[in-house]
Order: structure tokens, then sequence, then C-alpha cells
């Protein structure tokens, strides 16, 4: 069954929430924020709180880049089982509690799609970092606002494949067909963008640090 | 290469790993590379690409069934129930109407919509690929009922066939049943120590050249009894084995020792000799195949079988 860009509702704020009537994402979670250290000492109420939060968001990411319903509910029970046990890892100090969720998701959604081709998982690394080992951009929440003035400096090409990957989920094979570059174009580009993006935070983050 | 130079390969890989598109060897080059730089790995592109994910993520609420799901297989509650979502939480069809009717409008005419509207016509697809989930599970289940019904047939068709065995051991098991009081009567014949004569058959034309077995006979009982194996099934509707006892001090004709038939293939049968006249002293047993009821006088066109003093 077709699930990606598909939307479900199945309560009155869902239906709110995509007709514009209340704000999305950032809002609603930081009302959450205080959940993931519940969960970690083993507080089941508040796991299910977690995925009352974040179910919908895990859904959104898992949606855009598994097809099937069933494989896609599965991740997604893989990814909630994985948060239960990574709770304790998490550092609200290093990322808020939607980006380290959204991380966990992001992984296993791709993950599911290299299965799909016979490669070798990435969760499976052994020196994969960490979500509360990782230092974002000197120690601090990654400044939303900043990140969104970073991509506005990204040739337009590179936020066009940016778009395909992280918005639409394609896979690198899918974008090739879409834009009509070659398969190695678009492996260089998007990783080169990821690496760009990241130098010109850090530059940012220098520039911001000067002016004070 | 420098140290610098593997650096800069290691952060292209990384970049890969975090886009998920590492090839295979790429993930062999990416676990050797950040042994080296594994310090330096502060998993910063992780964080940038989940914002860059979550940034265009519009929630999209779970539904009912994978709830359950995740209430039933996340290690948090598999210990302790967790109730339910209350049933004020299920939103009655009816208010909705209106925006499912601009739903099927949008499908069906195409027309311009904001992400309202295409979201409503997104939760009617898949409305639409649950029911065609649930007609694939209804097809799985009426061929899984096909499968269990040919399944049936046969083992039905087995079950006939071990029943057919067991009856053709129920009527052998009858027949040695049968066979036993005459076997026991032989024995004690036998091993009565008085006149009792006791003679080999052997076959007397070719069709019965396999044939085997004995004749007891005592004069002073008048009882008398064949032992007989090997010898051929006969078809009592069409003929009939008859025992004639020689007795030359009685008179030239042989005596009639009685009709009689062999139903088991295999094995000994035992047959009491029924002579309607007194004998004496027998000097043969001839068995001769007659019409069946038997005969007066034997023709002696088919000699089974001769034993004689």
């Amino acid at each position: 069954m077709q699930l990606r860009n598909f939307i479900l509702f199945s309560n009155i704020d869902s239906l709110r929430f995509a007709l514009g009537i209340v704000a999305s994402d950032g809002s609603q979670s930081n009302a959450n924020e205080s959940l993931l250290p519940l969960v970690a000492k083993g507080d089941g109420q508040a796991m299910k709180r977690c995925i009352d939060a974040y179910g919908p968001l895990v859904w959104s990411i898992v949606c855009r880049r598994i097809s099937e319903r069933n494989d896609a509910e599965e991740t997604c029970q893989e990814i909630f089982t994985e948060v239960w046990q990574k709770a304790g890892s998490y550092n609200p100090k290093l990322a808020r509690e939607s980006t380290f969720i959204g991380l966990i998701a992001r992984r296993r959604s791709i993950d599911w799609q290299r299965k799909q081709n016979r490669l070798p998982l990435l969760t499976d690394l052994e020196s994969i970092p960490e979500a509360s080992a990782a230092t974002p951009l000197a120690g601090i929440n990654l400044d939303r606002e900043l990140l969104w003035k970073v991509l506005e400096q990204l040739p337009k090409k590179t936020r066009e494949l940016f778009s395909l990957h992280f918005v639409k989920g394609m896979t690198h094979e899918e974008i090739g067909n879409e834009t009509g570059l070659p398969l190695g174009t678009v492996k260089t580009r998007l990783r080169r963008g990821l690496i760009d993006a990241r130098k010109l935070l850090k530059d940012f983050k220098l520039e911001e640090a000067s002016k004070r | 290469m420098s140290s610098t130079g593997t650096y800069d390969r290691f952060e292209v890989l990384d970049a890969g790993r975090v886009l998920g598109d590492l090839s295979t060897d790429e993930v062999k080059e990416w676990n050797e590379l950040a042994r080296k730089h594994q310090s330096e790995n502060s998993g910063e592109l992780d964080w940038i690409s989940a914002e860059f994910e979550l940034r265009n993520s519009e929630p999209c609420p779970l539904s009912s069934s994978l709830l359950n799901r995740l209430n039933d297989t996340i290690p948090a509650f598999t210990n302790k129930s967790v109730p339910k979502p209350s049933s004020t939480n299920i939103i009655s069809i009816i208010p909705w109407l209106g925006w499912a009717a601009a739903a099927c409008l949008v499908v069906f005419f195409n027309l311009p919509t904001g992400d309202g509207v295409q979201n409503v016509s997104a939760e009617l697809a898949q409305a639409n690929a649950e029911l065609s989930d649930k007609a694939k599970t209804i097809t799985d289940l009426e061929s899984a009922k096909q499968e269990l019904a040919k399944l049936n047939e046969k083992l039905s068709g087995e079950l006939a066939t071990e029943s057919g065995k067991i009856d053709a051991l129920n009527t052998q098991i009858a027949k040695l049943t049968e066979t036993l009081p005459l076997l026991q009567k032989f024995e004690s014949l036998i091993q009565d120590d008085s006149d009792t004569q006791r003679l080999e058959f052997a076959s007397a034309s070719d069709p019965y050249n396999g044939l085997s077995g004995e004749v007891i006979w005592n004069d002073e009982k008048q009882e008398g009894y064949m032992s007989l194996e090997n010898l051929a099934v006969n078809d009592p509707t069409k003929n009939q084995y008859q025992l004639w006892i020689v007795d030359p001090d009685r008179d030239e004709l042989p005596v009639d020792g009685g009709v009689f038939d062999i139903t088991l293939k295999d094995g000994k049968s035992i047959i009491p000799i029924r002579n309607a006249l007194q004998v004496t002293k027998p000097a043969a047993f001839v068995i001769t195949l007659e019409q069946p009821g038997g005969v007066v006088k034997s023709k002696q066109e088919v000699v089974v079988a001769l034993a004689e003093s």
C-alpha cells in the first residue's frame, strides 16, 4: 500500500493542524521537552505520552521513505523501541527531544531503504556517533533559524537535491531519475552539500560570536 | 595518504553515511577510517540532517491500529497494560462528511487545492488502500480455505484406504478365529494315543505342485482333519474341493469325505472330514476338484492331491 506523502487524520487536532489552524512541530514539541528523562527512568506513562507527542512526527518521516504500510508500522515500532532503550543517553543540553527522536527515525527509515537494496545497515556500524555523544556545534542546541539561513546560502541545485532527499525522502536513484543527473553526481552533490552546510553553520557561529 | 587527506575522505564518507548512500565497499572504508577519526566525528552531520528532515515534516497522526501495535510491543508496555484512548477521542464521521465530499470532488475533478483538502484526499486514498488490504486478506483467506478443502479431500481418501486395510485385517482375524477351534481339535486328535492315522498329502497334478499338508484319521472316533497349505483358493460358485476316502475293506468305491472350500490364500487351512459313511481302515485319501456342491461319484477329472498309507 502506498503511504508516501499521505496524511491520515485520526483526530481533530491533526485536521486543524493540516488546515493551518494550529502551528506545527516546534511549538507543539516544546511542551514535551522533559519526556525522555522520565522515559529513561522506565516511566511507561511518559513513554505513552512520548508516542502521542512524537508518533505523528516519526510516522511522517517513516512514510516519506517506506511505501508498504506493514513495513512502515514495523519500522515505527523499531524506532520507539530504540527510543525506549536509548532515552537514557539523551542530553537536553545538546539537542531537542524532537531532533533526538527524528534522528533515530531517519536512521531507521534509511536502513529500511538500504535493506531493500541488500546493502549493509548503517545502524550496525561500530563507530556510529550516538546521539548523546554528538556535540552539535559548540555544544548548544542547533539554532534552527541559523540553519535555515545556511540552507539559503547553499547553491540552488544543491537545495533542490536536498528538497528531494529530505522533503520527499527519495533515494539517490529516484533523484537521478527525477532530475536526469547521473547517480554519481547526485551522490557527490548531496555529500558535498551537507559538508558545506556544516562549514557555513560554523562560520555563521564564529561571526555571531565575534559580533558579541 | 596524509592525516588531512584521510580526514577529508572520512568526511565525505561520513556525509554518505548520514545520507544513507554508502556502498558496501564504502562501508568497509568508513569503518577503517572511523577508528582513526572517531574522536573528530562529533555527529554534527547527523544533527544537521535530522533538522533538515524535521523542517518539512508535517506530523501525521498514528492510526489506532499502529497505536495498538506500539502499545502491545514496546517494552515499556509489555509488563503492564496501558489504557486505550478513551471513547471521547473517537471522532464521529458525520461532522466531517462535508470534508469528505470536498475531498471526493478533488479526487474526481482534480480541482486546484490547498494543503488541507489535499490531505483529506490523501486520507481517502489511505482508506481505499486499507480497503484494498482487507480485500487482499479476504482473498488470502479464501485461498487458504480452498487449500484446506483439498487437504481434507486428500486425508479422507487416505482414511478410506486405511479403513479398507483395517477391514481386510478384521476379516483375516475373523477367519483365523474361526480356524482356531479346528486347529485345537486337530492337535488334540494327534495327541490321542489310541488309533490315529497320519498321512502326508502329495500333489497329484501339475497345477497343484506346491501343495503340502497331511490328513489325520481316528477309526475309533470316526473323526479326522486335513491340514492343507498352498492349495489355491477356489470360487465356490464355480467349483469346490471334495475329499474321498478309500476303504478297500468296505467298498471298491471311495467314500465321500465332504465338500470344502479354501478361503485363505496364505497359511494353513484346517478342514474337518465329514464322512458320509463309516470308515474302518482307510488306505488313502484323495482330493478332487468338483462342481459346486460336490458329486456322488467322482469322474476324477481333476485330482488335486493324494495321501496313501
